[in-house]
């Protein structure tokens, strides 16, 4: 009885944090609505006014009433959760379809590279704590400043011309070749080989912000006095590092790949397009380009709508990592 | 004759062989001589056979490569049908793979594409055109003189925007393969913009579709060209074509045609991911030291410096001739262009063109006159250096973006470098470098003094004269001068497309660039060097073509050059 009852305040105690959320969706939902209409320019003009097609004045009021039909917010909430995202302008294909095509490109480059980035990152950086002032430390802690300082632009290229227009190990451009016929393992050799150099572009650049946040955490917990017990209780190193320090060093790593989400559509634009790789990146670039209203709205609403919910996912996950988080609340 | 002379030559080492033996006996003789007369039946026998076999089996006239791909920096162009592709050369290009016109163009000009004749009636102010009998359709019902009159009507009802069919009153079916093609007054640029451009459809498909913009149905994709559609990915920005063997003008040179998406199309030559693709100038030598071959279009594309002469001071011809003075055409081609381009004429259409003007008032950089023509306005130079008028300093703003050509975006300093000219004169300058849609945006409403533009077709039909200075016709476009202050520019606009008669149009045509070159309400800058290049391992020749594809495409993907050439 007292379990249920406990059970039921805790979920009360829950409800104004996804209160926050849901008010939060809405405003995006709003942002998402308004914003792309305060872009300059239309997609009339920035179709047709410098095409092959040169329209008279007729022509062109007949296409901007077609294409400047204006729908209310309400209707464009309710269309939201009835998944009716419009119809893209210059694709001429539903805007939810699009973004069904290109999102699992985005995953596998985006994501792949972020989570295997975390993860290294992670495991390298409390190596590196553990071993404080040894030349493995010092070499690791310089060598990934120095990545940090190179931007993403700069990786690609270098990589790109070395690999690629150089050794000619790397296709130059695309996620696989197209319009093969293949077995399936033959297909997936054919991908893994044109996502190798996007994907460490994209790696490298991510790999030094996390050891290094990993590594100043787990400096931090390492002079804790839990750990001193630890170590006078004579545990072995290993449980003491992975069971005691870095689950308690996770917390920053954690809160990082949250706020990395956000950068999961924008983030691989210079890569995707150096590639020729395709991804949401690459199709909000030309969305906004020709000034696609619907696309634009999908894109940016799918994205805002993901930050929020890993965001709020993380929340639960950060009392299940670290349990003082839910003692605190 | 032929087979003659190879039954001599397996005879005359069977004699010699006789003439050995002769020292031997005669059994012996006997023996051997059946067994070389055996042998030369067997030898004959199998020549004669594979003679026959060689002169009557049925050959296909084009030996056929298995696919060609196509490199392209954007990748979407739409789907390849009329109503779903983009408004731009590479979305035309890709649909004119599928569906063919009546006529088109080659190396050489015009050919017979679904018309194997064509006149013109002046009398009637008619186009009559006789359909190829042989031609089909992918599904391959036949394609008749209905389709075409079918075409005319449906774009009447649902304007395909690449043509306008105003022009047209009506079409007369006068048999299954000939049409009279009626117009309401003389449209000299019809050959190009109707006959080359309309892609014809099929009614059988096509009546049925009320919503051509939405529509999409497979049989939306069934045309007449030499490849059938199979899949477009919009992700990838990829499109698969296949080879329509029953095409009227013979079986295609490549099975499939792949376009793929390539960010750099140098590298994807050289790995031999793509057949073919646009490239930068700079490229052209190491590629040619790799065995390609590079190609470059004629002088069909120009970079143009729009100016607001609707607002003072650029209302006043001598502040745009004081403009042009200032501007030092080959300092933009050497520093921003390195060297590869030329200078445009300022009478805008293409020194390629066969009714180009050289005779049109031209302004050389000539700063001092630039300086002199200022001053006759009343501006005088402060002590910063700079032009002022009534206290008030002349400051300009200048609207700078990367420009898309030929569907591939590429930045330039021209901004930057115009800038320091027009200051070295003393016209203070704001430089805005802008998105390309922002810009055109703020053209197109009239929000800007100068702004760096650009466009094609300055080598094909000289009806882009119209679309490029009058409002009447260019009302949508941000690379139209949209000028219409002169009344005998005007009459002479209309006049040349009303003229038939090409040796006349031309005269007309010469007049109007000298007019516009004088009264430059834009001036025309350079013309960049557009190259590509392929690897003739294929034995496809690619080639840009004159005037460019259909209205004045500059892209180097001509279908001519995957269908087997006509018979003279």
């Amino acid at each position: 009885m007292e379990s249920v009852m406990r059970q039921k305040r805790k979920r009360i105690r829950r409800l104004p944090q996804v209160l926050a959320y849901g008010l939060a969706a809405l405003a995006m939902l709003y942002a998402s609505y308004s914003l792309p209409r305060w872009l300059p320019g239309d997609f009339v003009t920035a179709m047709y006014a410098s095409s092959h097609v040169t329209l008279n004045a007729e022509q062109e009021a007949e296409l901007r009433a077609y294409y400047t039909q204006q729908k209310r917010f309400g209707r464009y909430l309710a269309d939201f959760f009835s998944l009716q995202w419009g119809y893209s302008y210059a694709f001429l294909s539903p805007v939810v379809r699009l973004i069904r095509e290109a999102l699992p490109w985005t995953l596998l480059l985006l994501g792949g590279a972020h989570l295997l980035s975390m993860c290294l990152g992670f495991l390298a950086g409390v190596e590196a704590a553990w071993r404080r002032g040894s030349a493995l430390e010092k070499a690791g802690v310089g060598s990934m400043t120095f990545l940090e300082g190179i931007p993403e632009i700069g990786t690609a290229v270098i990589l790109f011309l070395v690999f690629s227009l150089h050794l000619g190990w790397f296709p130059a451009a695309g996620s696989e070749t197209v319009y093969l016929e293949r077995s399936g393992a033959q297909r997936l050799l054919d991908v893994l080989h044109h996502l190798a150099l996007p994907f460490l572009t994209l790696f490298l650049a991510y790999l030094p912000g996390n050891f290094l946040l990993s590594r100043g955490s787990m400096v931090m917990v390492l002079k804790a006095q839990f750990i001193e017990t630890a170590r006078a209780k004579g545990l072995p190193p290993l449980r003491i590092r992975y069971a005691h320090a870095a689950r308690n060093a996770l917390l920053p790593m954690v809160t990082r790949f949250g706020l990395r989400i956000a950068f999961m559509v924008t983030g691989a634009l210079v890569v995707e397009t150096i590639y020729a790789y395709p991804g949401l990146g690459t199709l909000l670039f030309n969305a906004i380009a020709v000034r696609d209203l619907p696309l634009i709205q999908g894109i940016v609403l799918f994205s805002s709508l993901v930050i929020l919910l890993v965001n709020l996912a993380l929340e639960f996950l950060y009392g299940w990592i670290d349990p003082r988080v839910k003692h605190a609340s | 004759m032929k087979q003659g002379t190879f039954v001599a030559f397996y005879l005359e080492p069977a004699y010699e062989g006789a003439r050995q033996i002769d020292s031997g006996g005669s059994y012996v003789i006997m023996r051997y001589a059946v067994r070389m007369m055996m042998k030369k039946a067997i030898v004959f026998s199998s020549c004669v056979l594979t003679v026959f076999f060689l002169v009557c089996r049925p050959v296909p006239a084009v030996s056929q490569v298995q696919e060609v791909r196509i490199g392209d920096s954007k990748g979407d162009w739409g789907y390849p049908n009329p109503f779903r592709h983009y408004p731009r050369g590479p979305g035309y290009v890709r649909m004119s793979w599928v569906f063919d016109t009546l006529v088109w163009k080659d190396e050489k000009g015009y050919v017979p594409a679904l018309a194997d004749a064509w006149n013109y009636d002046a009398g009637r102010k008619a186009f009559t055109f006789h359909l190829n009998p042989k031609a089909l359709w992918h599904d391959l019902q036949p394609l008749t003189a209905r389709d075409v009159a079918f075409t005319i009507e449906y774009f009447k009802k649902h304007p395909y925007r690449w043509i306008n069919v105003d022009h047209i009153r009506r079409a007369e079916v006068l048999g299954p393969h000939k049409v009279v093609i009626h117009l309401s007054k003389p449209y000299s640029p019809f050959l190009s913009d109707i006959g080359g451009t309309m892609p014809i459809l099929p009614a059988h498909i096509w009546s049925s579709v009320e919503n051509p913009r939405v529509e999409t149905d497979p049989k939306t994709f069934i045309g007449s060209g030499p490849y059938r559609f199979v899949e477009f990915s919009k992700a990838q920005g990829t499109y698969l074509y296949e080879s329509f063997d029953d095409y009227y003008q013979g079986r295609p040179k490549s099975k499939r045609l792949i376009y793929v998406r390539s960010g750099q199309p140098m590298v994807s030559l050289i790995q031999r991911q793509v057949d073919l693709a646009v490239i930068q100038p700079d490229m052209a030598e190491p590629l040619k030291k790799k065995g390609f071959v590079v190609i470059r279009d004629e002088r069909g594309w120009n970079k143009k410096l729009m100016i607001n002469h609707r607002k003072a001071p650029f209302n006043d011809k001598r502040f745009r001739h004081a403009l042009a003075f200032a501007v030092d055409r080959q300092e933009i081609i050497d520093k921003s262009h390195r060297g590869f381009a030329a200078p445009a004429s300022y009478g805008l259409l293409s020194v390629n063109h066969e009714m180009y003007n050289p005779d049109v008032p031209s302004y050389p950089f000539h700063p001092e006159k630039a300086c002199a023509l200022l001053e006759a306005m009343g501006y005088e130079k402060g002590a910063d250096g700079f032009y002022q008028k009534d206290g008030k300093a002349l400051q300009v703003e200048l609207l700078a973006s990367s420009i898309t050509t030929a569907g591939q975006s590429t930045a330039d300093r021209d901004g930057e470098v115009i800038k320091k000219q027009l200051e070295r004169v003393g016209i203070r300058v704001d430089l805005l470098s802008l998105e390309q849609a922002t810009t055109d945006s703020r053209v197109k409403n009239w929000k800007f003094d100068l702004a760096v533009s650009g466009h094609g077709g300055i080598s094909g039909d000289p009806r882009l004269l119209n679309e490029m200075i009058s409002s009447r016709y260019g009302a949508g476009s941000v690379n139209s001068a949209r000028f219409d202050a002169d009344p005998e520019l005007n009459r002479l606009l209309e006049a040349q497309i009303l003229e038939m008669d090409p040796g006349r149009r031309k005269e007309i045509v010469q007049r109007i660039q000298a007019v516009y070159a004088d009264l430059l309400p834009a001036i025309s800058l350079y013309c960049p060097d557009s190259t590509a290049a392929y690897h003739p391992e294929k034995g496809i020749l690619w080639y840009y073509t004159p005037g460019g594809i259909s209205k004045g495409i500059p892209i180097p993907q001509n279908k001519m050059s995957l269908t087997p050439k006509q018979k003279d």
